[in-house]
Order: structure tokens, then sequence, then C-alpha cells
């Protein structure tokens, strides 16, 4: 009669092994924070019985989700920790949060001024009024703002040689290729294109909502994420794959969005496919051919970021940096590095954010690279910041690496 | 994904295969579902060149003629696991290597023969401290681990530790019975 | 009341130590009398700690006992008032399905049901199947009628454990782990007990003018050893305890009463009950829930509430409803429903004995009250009962997560916020201002080591089963899998008994078996395999056979 227990996010699968707090970066690092199984499944319960059990403290919780790859019994206890937010918690800094979360609001804004914008956001005095009145830790740097978007550059410089390629695929570039560092997109243009792809924007792509997520905006984040399934929609009734480049955004495009958000994207789910995992398969396939530069030598060191440790993903990133003569990799141990999106910009945070990541710097700094690989964008800012060890999207190292008119020529 | 072996479970029975067949020269990847309730590190075998799944599930084998082609995982999706050999190391119930209903039990990825009793009622000993006789079912043992789909063993896919019948974990010598057990399997592959 | 009483010697005797014992101890106490409470186990360990724990609306009984349904009304309203941390108000629905207009109980039924309910003074309204939905989620989708009625829940140990700490607290002398082994009768009057305590080996004698027999199913060989007869028919009822509250509201189909037909939230859980089934005494010690009872209410329940047949069970246990017959009855075949309150000096001519039975955990304290009354008539006493509008210790303030103070410390919010839910306003005398009393012992209960001391120094803990009932430590989902060895070393140290850890956790392991091992199967037997390993791996194992 009984064939199968399930639960909303397995949580009754639950043993109650407590494997999960081994792992958590924060329980190790904040006093406050009462873990993830307090916070997810045994909170739960309790929740379920009175929703007065909410406990404040699962702010801490940076979304990481180790806990989730940790779990033998397949429970989600960081979507749980993450619902449990959304549906119950108070936000007591909504400027700060919406500031922060709202990448692609903030963005364009600080495009248009970008000069200014990043020269406010990284004088000492303005950060010390930030710090205080809304609360972003004034030891950050905040992320700059390109003056020109990877939208406009794409538009002006690129577009319009697409549809000359033989294969087709949309770009999901997210806010940070888009606002931030536009030099990604332009690498990943570059690497499509010298493979046979054309590359095509979404029609009006919007914020994956990562960030609006973990701050609780669970209206404005359902919004975005309807539009961006509609969008993608189309894509996919051409017959393109939406190939992503942030590790982050494609969980949540492709996981958060059913599982906390309750948008159905089954109908575009399996078609958003990781660069890493796209590159992977057609070169395995031996649908293009590489050629890479005979002279390249690059000493690098691979960080999975949290969320591609969820995605289980990082093997394909792996396998494809090792195809690269003349590069020598080293796979560091995988730990959080503390930042997990806007996590480690709140003031409240950026000590934890600071002591979660030193097991990753203290290990970064013992292999001595020439660089950090890594998928994901907010790694970066964090490794940047704190090592000093510059970071690089796998991406843009396959852009060094490979002879891109020779490749070009070759897969014609 | 192309390996020469593929090790599903990353416990103890799991770790000692892997090590094992690297040692040997073989390429391999190891699909941990979760971490062990044991102190099981894969360090040094991703150092080592390994390739290690945390975190994904084996949710589907591909079986033809009594040989396994290939395994789909939860992450993984429509990019295949193949190899020459396989090791089965994913535990008992806990970690569902075995899965028990209200009237069955049963190896879930490739539905190998179980050992288990089939009516519930003698599962369980009154006392605590007793042998439980659920504690001892398991994946039915050819020998050396080979095992078997409704009687034909299967050439290409061995199982090791605790997923095995008559093998319990709280045996007072655990640790040497499933280290033994995952040395037998290994010896299948050369 | 009589002064100068020597150390052993009572105005009233009381045997059994369940809600009705300890109500009528409580009312005896309020009453001015000095009591002693005897109890062969622990407190709640019989039939009232063995039930659905449902605050009966009385609607159940509406249609064919208006009386009974009328006395539950009554006495749910009265412990909303005196019994807030053992109350939660979920309300409840009787549903009605598409399948029972094929059995006489369609909507025709319904009407028939709400006309009786509102005679016997409950304020039952019909809703539309909709707004039940709306109201409860998780209820069968394809109901044609739903009826709401002020259904509830109640902890039975939590009542029972505040009606001794009340009675303590006036004077009682409790008496667990007390086994009677004779009464000491002058002719034709029992002057006093002789009991046995189970724990120490030791024997005593105790006297009183007044025995009160309020033994539950036991109270039939309790009479007899006083020489009267009081005919009992044990009938055994199931129940399964799933892993979550699965619903908020309680669920009751709208048809003549039948098995595995209610499902009640209770606490972190959700139960659904019952089986009827006659057994004979000697089971009634060591019941065992049987695979077609499991699939019985798993049936029915799934019919309440389609999302059981995919919700992990916990745990089965069974109860034994101690059913009297009617005293008109010689043959003992016709049941009273009803509270049966018997002098036996009228009735056997047997002086100074009573024996309170029959009635329900929902009429606990007007069964006492009627004691009471019986002991104070036979004592010459006058004073009128109070338990009607006195609060039981912890149910005041009203709001009482908000408005009960306890410490705060940075973290392990749970940890407090449960204890009130479990201790009510008695939460702030837990003692927190150590760091390690803060600490969780219990996880999926939260249950903190400053919990666990408060219940072994207020509320006569002496086992972790006793603990269990005073605090859920070790009934969640891991079901002590990962607590228990942790509470059995706390309680011991409590107890300033280090060396009976080992003991304390021997018996709880076995208990929890017990009740996993009905249902042992999916997530529950992943838990029993985890359980076996946790306290059996590696060598050498104390608990390996």
């Amino acid at each position: 009669m009984q064939k199968q227990n399930i639960s909303e996010f397995n949580f009754e699968q639950c043993q109650k092994c407590a494997i999960c707090t081994t792992v958590c970066p924060v329980l190790a690092n904040n006093e406050l924070y009462p873990g993830p199984k307090q916070a997810g499944p045994d909170g739960e319960r309790y929740r379920m019985k009175n929703p007065v059990f909410y406990d404040e403290m699962l702010k801490f919780c940076l979304n990481c989700k180790r806990c989730e790859v940790a779990c033998p019994s397949g429970v989600k206890v960081g979507d749980m920790i993450q619902n449990a937010k959304l549906t119950l918690g108070k936000r007591s800094h909504v400027l700060r949060d919406t500031m922060l979360a709202s990448t692609d609001f903030v963005g364009p804004l600080a495009s248009a001024f970008a000069p200014v914008a990043n020269l406010a956001l990284g004088m000492k005095p303005v950060k010390a009024v930030l710090d205080a009145t809304i609360g972003v830790s004034k030891h950050r740097t905040m992320p700059k703002y390109s003056s020109q978007t990877f939208e406009s550059w794409f538009k002006k410089n690129k577009q319009s040689e697409q549809d000359a390629y033989k294969n087709h695929i949309s770009y999901y570039h997210g806010c940070y290729a888009n606002f931030n560092f536009p030099q990604l997109g332009k690498d990943f243009v570059a690497v499509l294109n010298a493979l046979g792809y054309g590359v095509h924007l979404l029609d009006k792509e919007e914020c994956c909502g990562v960030a609006m997520i973990s701050a609780g905006m669970l209206k404005q984040v359902r919004k975005k994420a309807q539009h961006n399934v509609d969008i993608m929609k189309t894509a996919v009734e051409a017959g393109r794959k939406i190939v992503t480049v942030s590790t982050s955004c494609t969980m949540t495009l492709r996981d958060e969005y059913p599982h906390l958000l309750e948008i159905d994207n089954s109908a575009v789910r399996d078609s958003i496919v990781l660069v890493e995992k796209f590159l992977y398969q057609v070169i395995s396939k031996g649908d293009v051919k590489l050629v890479w530069k005979p002279d390249y030598k690059a000493k690098a060191a691979y960080h999975a970021p949290c969320h591609q440790e969820r995605l289980g993903l990082g093997n394909f990133t792996i396998e494809l940096l090792r195809m690269i003569p003349g590069l020598e990799l080293t796979l560091l141990d995988s730990h959080c590095c503390g930042m997990a999106g806007t996590y480690g910009f709140k003031k409240e945070n950026y000590e934890t954010s600071q002591k979660v990541g030193k097991e990753l710097f203290d290990g970064i700094k013992a292999v001595n690279p020439d660089f950090v690989a890594c998928e994901c964008e907010t790694c970066k800012w964090q490794i940047e910041m704190s090592t000093g060890y510059a970071v690089k999207n796998p991406v843009s190292i396959l852009a060094e690496a490979l002879d891109l008119e020779a490749t070009a020529a070759a897969n014609k | 994904m192309r390996y020469d072996v593929v090790i599903i479970g990353g416990g103890l029975a799991g770790k000692t295969a892997a090590t094992a067949l690297q040692a040997k020269g073989l390429k391999c990847a190891v699909v941990a579902d979760g971490l062990s309730l044991r102190d099981v590190d894969l360090k040094e075998f991703v150092a080592a060149g390994g390739s290690l799944f945390s975190g994904d599930r084996v949710v589907k084998a591909n079986v033809e003629d009594g040989r396994v082609l290939s395994l789909v995982t939860e992450r993984l999706e429509d990019e295949l696991l193949v190899a020459d050999n396989y090791i089965l190391a994913t535990g008992k119930y806990f970690s569902r290597g075995i899965v028990a209903d209200m009237n069955s039990v049963y190896e879930p990825v490739f539905g190998l023969d179980v050992e288990a009793d089939e009516d519930r009622s003698g599962w369980f000993d009154r006392d605590f401290a007793a042998d439980q006789k659920f504690m001892s079912f398991g994946v039915r043992n050819y020998g050396q681990g080979r095992v078997a789909l409704e009687g034909v063993v299967l050439t290409n896919l061995f199982a090791a530790g605790e997923v095995l019948a008559g093998i319990t974990g709280i045996e007072a010598d655990a640790k040497e019975i499933i280290v033994k057990s995952a040395l037998d399997a290994v010896a299948n592959i050369n | 009341m009589a002064n100068n009483l020597k150390d052993n010697e009572f105005d009233v005797i009381i045997v059994g130590g369940g809600i009705t014992g300890a109500g009528t101890a409580r009312d005896c106490s309020l009453r001015g009398l000095k009591v002693l409470l005897v109890e062969r186990n622990d407190i709640a360990d019989g039939a009232t700690g063995r039930n659905h724990g449902l605050l009966h609306s009385g609607a159940r009984y509406a249609v064919k006992d208006s009386e009974s349904a009328t006395e539950c009304i009554k006495e749910n309203m009265i412990l909303r008032q005196i019994a807030r941390n053992c109350v939660d108000d979920t309300q409840g629905l009787f549903i009605t399905l598409p399948e029972d207009a094929d059995t006489g109980y369609g909507l025709d039924y319904q009407k028939k049901f709400i006309d009786a309910c509102i005679a016997a003074g409950i304020n039952a309204k019909a809703i539309d199947p909709k707004d039940a939905i709306r109201m409860e989620p998780s209820v069968n989708p394809t109901l044609i009628g739903a009826v709401q009625v002020p259904d509830g829940s109640v902890d039975p140990f939590r009542l029972c454990a505040a009606n001794v700490l009340d009675a303590k607290l006036h004077g009682t002398k409790v008496l667990t782990y007390t086994e009677l082994t004779s009464f000491i009768k002058e002719g034709d009057t029992v002057k006093g007990v002789r009991v046995h305590n189970k724990k120490t080996g030791e024997d005593a004698e105790y006297y009183a003018p007044v025995t009160v027999n309020a033994a539950g199913i036991w109270g039939q060989q309790v009479a007899s050893m006083a020489g009267a007869f009081v005919g009992m028919y044990p009938a055994k009822g199931a129940l399964l305890v799933f892993g979550h509250r699965v619903n908020n509201v309680v669920i009751n189909r709208c048809r003549k009463s039948a098995d595995g037909d209610i499902l009640v939230p209770g606490d972190t859980v959700t139960v659904i009950g019952t089986t009827s089934t006659k057994i004979p005494f000697e089971e009634c010690d060591d019941m065992r829930v049987t695979p077609e009872e499991v699939e019985l209410l798993l049936r029915e329940g799934c019919a309440l509430c389609p999302s059981l047949a995919n919700t992990r069970i916990l745990r089965a246990y069974a109860g034994v409803r101690p059913l009297v017959a009617a005293d008109n009855d010689p043959t003992g075949r016709s049941i009273s429903r009803g509270i049966v309150c018997l002098d036996h000096e009228t009735r056997d001519g047997i002086k100074g004995f009573v024996t309170i039975t029959g009635g329900k955990l929902m009429t606990y304290r007007l069964m006492a009250e009627w004691a009471t009354d019986a002991v104070c008539k036979k004592l010459g006493v006058t004073v009128g009962c109070v338990t009607a509008t006195t609060p039981l210790p912890g149910s005041e303030p009203k709001d009482q997560y908000n408005e009960v103070k306890v410490p705060s410390y940075k973290g392990a919010n749970l940890g407090f916020k449960a204890s009130i839910g479990r201790q009510g306003s008695r939460a702030a005398a837990i003692d927190f201002t150590k760091a390690e009393d803060r600490e969780l012992v219990c996880e999926c209960e939260n249950v903190t080591l400053g919990e666990i001391k408060y219940a072994v120094k207020e509320l006569g803990v002496t086992s972790l089963l006793d603990l269990r009932r005073r605090t859920r430590v070790g009934m969640g989902t891991c079901q002590g899998t990962f607590c228990i060895y942790k509470a059995a070393a706390a309680l011991a140290a409590a107890l300033g008994k280090p060396e009976m850890e080992q003991k304390l956790a021997e018996d709880y392991l076995n208990e929890r078996w017990k009740g996993m091992s009905a249902v042992g199967w999916g997530d529950t037997l992943r838990e029993m395999e985890f359980m076996q390993k946790v306290y059996k791996a590696g060598k050498p194992s104390s608990f390996k056979k």
C-alpha cells in the first residue's frame, strides 16, 4: 500500500544523521546560526506546528547547498531553509536587500553613470555611510560596473554576423557578464563563434533572481522568473539550446524556479545547459575541432563553486580544462568561498564570510597558481579581494588558450 | 563520459575498490550520493586523477545481454556514464542501496536478485539487542561479489560491502569484512 | 481535612495514576483533603497515554448518545480555559465522501448529524466543500459535504502531568511504580492499602477512611481484591503516528463511528485511529499492533487524507479502552459509555471504597468531580468543586508564546519556545543560566538539558519513558536514534545514578523498537538500520547480544 515516501523538499527522508552539519560553512563560523539540520528538517516540523517557531537566525544561511550535496537521503535542506525565509521571514534591511538583490535594476543605472558609480562605491567615506545606514559592509569592494553593457556591445559589434553560422544557440549571459564584466560575454561569443555556433540573445532577458530569493522578495522574483521561462520557451521552440555561463543562474533557472517559486519550467529546463557541459559534449562527440595556441602555458587551480557542487557538473569543467595542452591544473579541496552571492556584502555577514573562506584562501596560496579557474562571478569577487589572485572563468581560459582563428577555420 | 570502471557508492567499500583499481592504472569514477556515515575521504582518489561525482545518484542502468552498458545519473542527465566494468557499493537501507517497502525488499538501480524474507513479520526481533534478520538482507552474492538479474550472472558488475546479503556493518570486524568484499570484487577486474 | 494524621494516614487513597486518578487527586486536594495517589507504573501509562489525544467536541456522539455529547462539549470548553498548554484549538471537520451515500451516510445523514449536534449544544455548521479544502488542504478533495465543529487536540501526557503537579502542589503524596498488593480490611470496611514499590522492592501500608479505585481497565482486578465485582471489557485500539503534522484541522468521517475514521494533529505529528478489538486481560500489558491493523488504519486514513499514502509512519501503538458493563445488566453484555461511579457500600456492602470508571479522557474532570463528591459525602466534607474554573499549572497566561518570558540567550531559540509549548508558563521555571542547559539533547523535539533537569526535579521522572511523557524526548523523527544515549546520560546524572545509564537506554530503545517494528519499511526501516548501527557498531558494544 505504501510504496514511496513523498514529501516537500524530501524532508521526511531525513534520518537525523546530522552529516549536513559537518559541511555547513556557516555553522562552523557563526554561533548564532543553528545549522542546516535545525534550520531545515528539524525546524520545519515545528514551523508546521506553529509559524512562531520560525527562527530569524535562518538569515545567516548563505544558500551554498553543501548540505544538500552531503545529504545521503536526498533532502533538499537548502531549499527548505530558503522556502522558510521566503514565506515566514521578516526583512529588516529592505532598501539594502533590494539594492543588492536587484542586480539588473541597479545595473543599468550604474552602467549609465559607471565612472561615478565606481568612484562612489569605492570611496571610503561613502562606504562608511552605506555601512551605517543600509548595512553594506564597508570592508567590501562593491562590484565595479562597466560603462558599456555586454548587450549593447554585442548588438553594436556582433549581432549581425550571427545568422551566418551553421549552428545556433541562445545565450543567457546573466547580470554579471552584462553589467560588471562584459569581457566574459565577449569571450563566450568568441569561443562559440570559433566552434561554429551563432550566438543569440534572448528576447529581453531578466535577472534569474537568485539574489532576490535569498532576500525573500518572492513577489518580484516570481514575475521575473515567469518572464524568463516565457522568453526561453520561444528560443527552445526555435530549436536552440540555452547556454549559460553562471552556475548560480543555471541552478536558479533549472531547479529553484520549480522548487521554490513554483514556476513551471518543464518546457525549457532540459534545454538550459551550462557552457562547460555544452562544450564538453560537442567536443567529445567530435562535432567540433579545437586548435590550441602552441605556446600557451599557465598554472591554474580549480575552485568548484558551491552551486557547481550542487549542479554536479564540475567534472565537465575539469575535463575541459584538462584538454588544454600547457595548462597545469590543480584541483582545490572543495570549500565555500564565503561570498554566496550578495551574502558577503551584508554588514552582519562580513566577518562570517571571511572566516568561511579562509580554508579556500589558504589552499589557493599553497598552490600559488597564475590564476584560479572558477565558473562563479561572486566567488571571483571574494577570492580576488581576499587573496589577490586573479580568477578566470573557464570560458575566458579557453578563449586565451585556443587559436581562435585557426579553430574557426577548422569548424567552417 | 567514459571510464575504465565506474564505482557506485562513496563509502568504505566504494573507496577501497576505487583506490585499488586506480592503483592498477585504471581510470575510475565514483558516484557518491551524499557522504558516508563512516569517516571516508576521497580526497586522495581525486588528487590522483579520479573523478568524483558527489551529490549525484544513479537513477537508471542500461543492461543488455548480461552486460551493463551505461548509467544514467540524476545530475548528468543526457550524459551517460560508460565503463568496461562497474562496482556496486551502495550500502544498505540507510544509503538506499537496498530499499524496503511494505511487502518487498529490492535493489533499486539494477533490480538485482536479493536475499530477503517475503514475510515482514520475521524481519525483526522484539529485543533491540538481539540479531535482527533484516540487517542481513541484501544482494545475493554469487561468489567474489558477482551478482545476477533473475538468475543470470552479470559479466561486468560486481558488488561490494553492505549492499551484499550477509554483511550487516555491525559485525565486530565490520571494516575488515567490507574491505575484503571490495577487494574480492576488484579481483574480477583486470 | 482531618488534623493530626500520621505520615502513613490519609483522608483518601486513590489507586491509579491515569487521567482519572490524577484528576481525582487534584480535586480532592483542592477541597482540602490529604491525598495519597498510588500508581503501579508511571502516570499516564495506560489508556490515558495511548489514545488519539482528541479534544472531542462531542459531535461524534451526538446522534447516538446525546448525554455523552453534552458532557463532552461542556468539558471541551472548560479544558480550553484551564489547560491552555495542553490544548490546541485546531477545529474539526466531519466530512462526507461520495461513497458514504451508498451506505446511508450521505447528505441526509449530515443534516441529522448537525441537528443532533445543535441539540447537544455543539456549534456545528455545514460548510462548502471548497471552504473545507481551503481550511484544511490535506483533506480528501472528493468530499461532498463538510461540517465544522469545535474539535481540538489535547496532549494527554501533559494534561495528566499537570493534574498530578497541581495535586502535589496541594499536598498530595504521589507514589509511582508502586503496586497495590492487597487491601487492609476490617470486616466489611476498607481501611487502607498494602503496596509494593517495584523500583526499591520495599513494602508499605497506608491508611485512609476512603479508597478510590481509578485503575481503568485494571479496575476489575482492584475491585475484586476489595471483594467487589466490576465487569470490565478490554477493547484494544490501534493507532499510527505519522512523521509530521500532515493536517492542522481534525478530520472525522460523518457517519456511524467506525475504525480509523479520526485523524488528529497532535503537537508535531498526526495520529490516525483507531481499531476496536476485544482482547483478553492477559494482553492488556503488552499489546502489539498487527499488520492487518496497520493496513486497515492506512486504508481508512487515506480516505480522509490521501497524502497519508506517501507519508512516513513513525510508529504504531495500541491502547485499551476500559469499557464497563452497565450495572443493571448482570450478563455484562450491555456496555455503558457514560461515567460510572460506584459506591460499593450501597452496591456491595463494602465500606470505604469507591470505583470511578467508564467515561473518557474528555470527561476526566467531571469523573473526578463525581468521585470526589462521593468521597466528600463519605467523609462529611462539604467543600464544593472548583476544578472547572481553576487553571492547571502552566495554563496562564493566554498567549503563551508571546507572554511567557524565557531568558533571551543567543541562539537555541527553538528549545526555549518548544518548552513553552509543552510546559506552558511553567517553562519560566526552567533554569537556562548555564550554557550546557541550553544545549539540545533531543533535536527532533527540541528538548534542552535544562528542560530535562526541570522534569526530573518537578515532574517525578525516573526513566526515559517517564521523561518522554513529560517532554517528548525521543518522540520525533529519529525515535531516539540520535538522542537516547545523550538523554540517558543526562537523566542518569540528574537522578544522581550514573550507573543506570545503560539500563535507561536499553529500556527506552526496546520500547521504541516495538512501535517501529510494526511499520518497519521505507524511511522508518532506514532509521531502524541507523539505530542498530549507532548502538551496536564496533566493539565491544553493550547493546549487542
